[in-house]
């Protein structure tokens, strides 16, 4: 272990894969330069660099909402300034896992809305697609522009005890948090002057042409110029920072569904010279509240008749309407086998083993092992509506198992995974904590890219598994490795 | 540019040049709180931000330290500073991608400042002016900012015509209730402390010094306030710069409605500008300011129906 006050008491965690050490607690190779960094550093130093860190994203506005009890509590998201590293092995094969996934994941969309070879063919039971609220049959028989279905993808990975990569879920919605690999690389940039060009750390900051120049290509309308739009809930809603990130970073125009409207199948939005017609929307509303007219009709945050023009093929919708019939957590238990049917190829990231509750015996086996489980709500998320068995009493693990009985469908249990640990600097010292990855993976028409990093979470209470932002957790610039 | 962003630069502007004069006219008004035997009265402030709330102002206009918190910190007062920031700030946050970073930084940095517990703790028990001054200072960098780094496109546009608009209405209602008690109290036509402290307050006694050479007159305070070109807060510089900014945006709109508003704040100009101090008196004053405030109500509605797509 090293010299150094600051690292003194690290306790490597049992059974826990860490990032820096090794089991016999060496620094990993990777590590080796920013440890002898840090090492240089008094605690003294370490604490100004995270009070400027602080303030870097208080001034700068980087902040979410948390709603309590009716109020919106604005929140540093917070930031742990010590960088998680990855190798470029360890991200040759986790680039190489998500593009095959993703690719399964997209032609498992395009059937599941037109032929559906995959149910007929027995691999995926019926009953998982329709009785998924998320399976739209506003979607079928829709054709979607390059038979792309999914855009931005951000499918979260772990590591188990042994340092194995699982994928923990897919999110295929409107998934959230890019503006935080982005945003905490300019932070670590401010913070540790040359020490990312001294260990050869690859760019993330090629996401927003990426993504701009897909959503360009998108356009049903074959102009030079066309109008593109980020659509927005608003600045209630808690990713609205990163909302504005983005529209900014691609300098397309952020709108919420009052600036919108529809006119013969076409999509305009109000402008101070009239109506613009829009092209591309790459919105950040979920599916249900996107049209009135056709799902949440008290929805105030969509545009009346937009699901009619996207039908029409007057306007290319980002991601497309209906993913969540592919993310959600019954069905993630088949991905694996998507991937053997649609690409004859083994999976290269594996699935956590996952237990359908819906199913008798499986439903006993978890009722009987609870303590071991994590049980999840299959159409949640964000850390939302979970029980984690060996953390719970038992009065809410029986309060649990009778809201399953009422409607096994909606959960999923799988064994509780240890998650590896990456140092944090906290207190003035270095400690252990827990960590999972989510890189953005951007799918055009000439196929998947990934920006070399992805957003870190970290469950900055000690001992906690827990990483979701909403439930006090933080994150780290993450680093790939040249 | 969406409608909705152009109607947010527009109130982000009146918010920020609307706590501007708040800041100034506070300082100058606390100063002579404490430059006078007996008399001074909080009253013309309150009644400018607040109202006519008898009680409120019953309780406040003989208590500097009262008013300071109220006008500053209160959350419960919709025209406190801290609250025209939270607003100004809310307005810029809908439109950040439209904002120079730095500029988005600026106005952070104020809300926060405004925000901070020892504000409201100094304004009690310490030197209120440093504290006020911390505060103009955070304004004067923002529009350091604004000034440097928008770019010269609509966006500025709509926020210059925000900013000169609420600079008219401030500039109006401190004229005008600070003139309204001369009424029965003809003495203070000649009383120099009183016309001293209302220049200062809108930071127009250097000028009027060098304007006019024989002391302080109502007369004189009037012109200035109202038709004096070179007076960056006077009733006809503002409403030129309303003209100026909404000229701009001639080449993207829609030529009716451009046209219908650019009459209307030409005839506004016009009247102002063929005014003399003496055609005010003929009308009165109070009766003249009101009109001219209306026409820049009325600009503003328009303005909002047109351009903000709020009808």
């Amino acid at each position: 272990m090293y010299k150094a006050q600051h690292f003194e008491k690290y306790n490597l965690l049992n059974g826990v894969w860490d990032e820096m050490y090794n089991e016999n607690s060496i620094v990993r190779d990777h590590y080796k330069k920013v440890i002898e960094y840090l090492a240089l550093e008094s605690p003294d130093d370490l604490n100004k660099k995270e009070e400027l860190a602080k303030r870097l994203f208080m001034t700068q506005g980087i902040t979410f909402t948390v709603y309590n009890s009716g109020e919106g509590i604005e929140k540093i998201f917070p930031f742990d300034i010590i960088p998680r590293i990855i190798t470029a092995e360890e991200w040759a094969f986790v680039e190489k896992g998500i593009k095959q996934r993703l690719t399964a994941l997209n032609l498992f969309l395009k059937d599941i809305y037109h032929n559906q070879f995959i149910i007929k063919d027995g691999i995926v039971p019926i009953d998982i697609v329709y009785s998924c609220p998320h399976f739209l049959r506003e979607m079928y028989q829709l054709d979607v522009p390059y038979d792309v279905y999914v855009h931005i993808a951000g499918i979260d990975l772990i590591r188990d005890h042994d340092g194995t990569f699982y994928v923990l879920e897919d999110n295929l919605r409107t998934p959230s948090g890019v503006s935080y690999m982005l945003e905490n690389r300019e932070i670590t940039k401010r913070l540790f002057p040359d020490l990312l060009p001294n260990c050869a750390v690859r760019s993330v900051t090629e996401y927003p042409s990426i993504l701009y120049k897909n959503l360009l290509s998108l356009s049903p309308r074959q102009i030079s110029n066309p109008t593109i739009v980020l659509l927005s809930p608003g600045i209630y809603n808690s990713a609205y920072f990163e909302h504005t990130t983005l529209a900014r970073l691609m300098g397309v125009e952020l709108v919420e569904g009052r600036d919108l409207v529809v006119n013969n199948h076409k999509v305009y939005m109000k402008t101070t010279t009239g109506l613009q017609q829009v092209d591309v929307i790459y919105r950040r509303v979920d599916d249900e509240f996107l049209d009135p007219l056709v799902f949440n009709p008290n929805s105030v945050l969509g545009v009346a008749g937009l699901m009619g023009a996207y039908r029409k093929g007057n306007v290319a919708i980002v991601n497309a309407i209906g993913n969540g019939v592919a993310d959600d957590k019954a069905t993630y238990i088949y991905v694996p086998d998507m991937i053997k049917y649609y690409l004859n190829e083994e999976p290269i990231l594996k699935n956590v083993p996952t237990h359908r509750l819906s199913n008798p015996d499986e439903r006993e086996h978890v009722f009987k092992n609870i303590n071991k489980m994590v049980v999840k709500k299959t159409n949640e998320s964000g850390g939302y509506g979970m029980l984690m068995g060996h953390a719970s009493t038992e009065e809410e693990i029986e309060k649990y198992k009778l809201e399953i009985l009422k409607e096994p469908r909606n959960f999923i249990a799988q064994p509780t995974i240890s998650l590896s640990a990456a140092p944090c600097y906290i207190g003035g010292i270095l400690q252990p904590r827990r960590i999972d990855l989510r890189p953005y993976a951007l799918c055009g028409p000439d196929g998947i890219q990934i920006v070399p990093g992805g957003l870190t979470r970290v469950a900055l209470t000690e001992g906690s598994l827990v990483v979701n932002s909403s439930q006090g957790g933080g994150s780290k610039d993450t680093w790939v490795l040249a | 540019m969406l409608s909705r962003v152009a109607a947010s630069f527009y109130w982000l502007s009146r918010y920020i040049e609307r706590s501007d004069g708040i800041l100034r006219m506070l300082k100058i008004n606390y100063a002579s709180s404490q430059d006078s035997v007996a008399g001074f009265t909080w009253e013309p402030v309150i009644q400018i931000f607040s109202g006519p709330d008898e009680g409120l102002i019953e309780k406040l206009k003989n208590d500097s330290r009262a008013v300071l918190k109220y006008m500053v910190v209160d959350k419960e007062n919709t025209n406190s500073i801290l609250n025209i920031i939270t607003l100004a700030r809310e307005n810029a946050r809908s439109v950040q991608e439209h904002i120079p970073k730095d500029l988005w930084q600026c106005l952070n940095e104020y809300y926060h400042t405004v925000k901070e517990p020892k504000i409201a703790s100094a304004l009690k028990k310490e030197d209120p002016i440093g504290i006020l001054d911390v505060l103009i200072k955070q304004v004067m960098l923002y529009y350091g900012t604004a000034e440097i780094t928008m770019e010269r496109g609509q966006a500025r546009s709509f926020m210059n015509i925000g900013k000169y608009l609420e600079r008219a209405i401030q500039s109006i209602d401190i004229l005008d209730i600070k003139y309204g008690p001369t009424n029965n109290n003809p003495n203070l036509l000649t009383d120099i402390t009183y016309w001293k402290h209302l220049l200062q307050s809108i930071g127009g006694y250097e000028l009027y010094q060098k304007t006019y050479r024989d002391g302080l007159e109502a007369q004189n305070v009037i012109e200035q306030i109202i038709l004096n070109n070179d007076f960056p807060r006077s009733v006809i510089y503002s409403v030129n710069n309303i003209q100026r900014y909404f000229d701009r945006l001639k080449n993207n709109s829609n030529v009716n409605d451009y046209r219908e508003i650019s009459f209307h704040i030409g005839k506004l100009q016009s009247n102002i500008k063929y005014s003399s101090v003496k055609s005010i008196g003929q009308v009165g004053l109070h009766e003249f300011l009101t009109q001219i405030k209306d026409d820049l109500y009325q600009i503003g509605n328009s303005l909002n129906e047109y351009y903000f797509a709020n009808s």
